[in-house]
């Protein structure tokens, strides 16, 4: 009984594993496979000498674009969630009209000004890219923290405090774990925008999958643009569907009798 | 009463009065960089990077003085708030940020040496931590007296006159305006070429956005793949969508005459504003698509019993009604446009983020301000009155 049971569930189950496979795959085999395209991106621009970007590999553009948008990502997530759980709280309830104002506002502050104003204060090179994805990013993660944690009933809380919770066991046994799916939203906005909007760093001197990008422009090369532009869509649509996973096992979990 | 509110309340407490820790606190952040941070610094021309000089060096005693006073009287006032207090306070931030200038005028005078006529002078750190505080101190003042945004925007700009005044009348060696002063008529073609990008992208999405939401709502099948479409076309990052559009342009503008006389080129404003609408397109559509159908079906109900025609039930209630959370698309998609136009100049689009990268080229950084800051103050003035404007026309009008 219980293994027909079992069998039903994993038959359910496989198709979510599909889509965050074939962008991961379809990733991989873009990455390493960019060199064996010579001929398709020949036809593309018949012109040119070169048409597989060479000044690096793509799996190290790959890796530091990543480790960019992971770095401001982990301190986006600490930062953002430490501040919405700490304006909810009772001794810090003074700043949480301040800090909901500023969620809201900082979505108009544009990436590219952000990272323009960073530059004098951090010079070139990778910093002033994290900076300006860590604000630019930090913004839906509040917002959205924010959101869940208001979000929970008070009967809830109350009832939480009646069976005899303190504070701290509210929070880490009731409070977060009713706010996850908002705030996964938000750490997935977050995530997404800031992949697409990293190759912006490129403009200030940080190598990574942006580099080809701004290389065919500035030299008419469309085979190199085409290579950023597809290696980071997919990057972006993997990441996505990753996020989403996420989102449905944690949603099937909530919702488990 | 619920059992949390009988919970003990632990709050900061003096002498039985409730302070307001958020201004307290902001105001103790402002005196700490202005004492610890540089004011301004002097460069003696365009390429050297400058020497910071603290508070005392640039404000001279009595302009330190004074600042400090200010400052002290923001943390002491916000101790035992009161209605009164309160405006006393916006008084105190208004008259901090209409001394700015001065301050920097006072520092012209005492740092410039008048035989170097390159010479300029940059915001220090302290500048700019203290007047991005000061409009979070605004923001919460407002928030506890209750206004709406009408005032303190009327107060921003009452002070926005006066930097203008002072930075067009005695500011001659900021770096700023004298990058402005160098390019005066480039910096006015851009902006305009900016806001004309922009007016196009967003009236194009909006008149496109409407049809394709009015089509959606006929056409179930169409929704869902519309918004895939769209979903993935943000997911491209803007810098790759100009890049890709410059090679299918070039290639028509070359191989069709008609189209090539119309303006379609590889390089400039067509691949920018096909971009620029490609984008917009997405928040512009699900706003609208969820506008039409939050309406309450019971109202439009109501509609047809009044005997209103399928016509004028959508143009008399349903689109009224809609349109709030429609404008909240439009403030979207414009603030959205505002940066990414920034991008556009790229691929020789124009517009104020031509400075931008020309200025981190040269490594010439007062010039990415003078792109940077426009844009920032471009996407703010929109969004705070687009903002207001969505709040009157809600029903019930400005509350």
């Amino acid at each position: 009984m219980s293994n027909a049971l079992g069998a039903v569930q994993a038959r359910k189950q496989a198709p979510q594993w599909r889509w965050p496979l074939v962008w991961v795959m379809l990733l991989v085999v873009s990455v390493v496979g960019m060199p064996a395209a010579e001929p398709l991106f020949h036809w593309i621009e018949p012109d040119a000498r070169q048409v597989v970007y060479d000044r690096a590999d793509f799996y190290v553009l790959l890796g530091r674009h990543l480790l960019v948008v992971g770095i401001a990502a982990i301190v986006t997530i600490v930062v953002g969630v430490l501040a919405g759980i700490a304006v909810t709280r009772q001794r810090g309830s003074d700043f949480l009209p301040l800090v909901g104002q500023l969620a809201s506002l900082g979505q108009t502050f544009p990436p590219v000004a952000v990272l323009a104003l960073a530059v004098p204060v951090l010079g070139f090179g990778t910093l002033p890219i994290i900076v300006a994805l860590m604000l630019y990013g930090l913004l839906p993660i509040v917002r959205n923290t924010l959101a869940g944690l208001q979000g929970v009933e008070g009967d809830i809380k109350t009832a939480a405090h009646a069976m005899g919770m303190t504070p701290t066991q509210i929070l880490r046994q009731v409070e977060l774990p009713l706010a996850a799916p908002v705030i996964l939203a938000g750490i997935r906005t977050s995530v997404t925008i800031n992949i697409a909007t990293a190759a912006l760093g490129a403009t200030v001197g940080a190598s990574n999958l942006g580099d080809p990008i701004i290389a065919g422009i500035v030299n008419g090369n469309m085979a190199y643009v085409l290579q950023g532009a597809l290696t980071i869509a997919l990057l972006a649509l993997a990441v996505d569907s990753l996020f989403e996973l996420l989102q449905r096992k944690l949603h099937s979990r909530l919702s488990a009798p | 009463m619920s059992l949390l509110d009988a919970m003990p309340t632990p709050r900061i407490r003096w002498k039985g009065r409730h302070p307001n820790v958020v201004l307290v606190s902001l105001s103790l952040i402002m005196l700490v960089a202005f004492w610890a941070f540089d004011v301004v610094s002097m460069a003696p021309n365009r390429i050297v990077s400058g020497t910071g000089y603290g508070a005392l060096e640039a404000f001279g005693w009595p302009g330190t003085l004074l600042a400090t006073l200010l400052l002290v009287t923001i943390g002491v006032v916000a101790w035992q708030p009161s209605h009164r207090h309160y405006r006393a306070l916006i008084v105190a931030v208004v008259l901090l940020m209409v001394l700015m200038p001065v301050g920097l005028i006072a520092s012209s005078y005492l740092l410039i040496d008048p035989e170097l006529p390159q010479a300029r002078l940059g915001l220090g750190a302290a500048y700019w931590v203290v007047l991005f505080v000061l409009l979070l101190c605004l923001i919460e003042i407002r928030l506890r007296l209750n206004l709406t945004r009408f005032w303190p925007t009327l107060l921003l700009c009452g002070v926005a006159l006066v930097w203008w005044l002072c930075a067009a009348l005695w500011l001659d060696s900021l770096a700023l305006v004298q990058e402005y002063n160098a390019r005066n008529q480039l910096f006015l073609t851009a902006i305009g070429q900016h806001l004309r990008l922009v007016g196009i992208a967003v009236s194009s999405s909006v008149v496109l956005g409407l049809l394709l939401a009015m089509l959606m709502r006929r056409y179930a099948r169409l929704q869902k793949g519309a918004f895939a479409v769209l979903n993935f076309l943000q997911t491209i990052p803007s810098l790759a969508l100009f890049g890709l559009l410059l090679a299918p342009l070039a290639w028509l503008a070359s191989n069709v005459p008609f189209l090539a006389q119309l303006g379609v080129s590889g390089i400039g404003t067509t691949p920018a504003l096909i971009a620029l609408i490609a984008y917009s397109l997405l928040p512009m559509v699900r706003n609208t698509y969820t506008a039409l159908e939050e309406v309450s079906p019971d109202t439009l109900e109501a509609a047809k019993g009044m005997g209103m025609r399928a016509g004028q039930r959508f143009w008399q209630v349903r689109l009224p009604l809609a349109l709030p959370v429609l404008l909240e698309g439009v403030r979207i998609t414009t603030v959205q446009a505002i940066g990414l136009t920034a991008v556009a100049a790229l691929i020789g689009a124009g517009g104020l983020g031509t400075f931008i990268f020309q200025g981190l080229g040269q490594a010439a950084m007062d010039m990415v301000l003078l792109g940077a800051l426009p844009i920032l103050a471009l996407a703010l003035v929109v969004d705070a009155s687009l903002g207001a404007l969505a709040e009157a026309l809600r029903p019930g009008g400005a509350q």
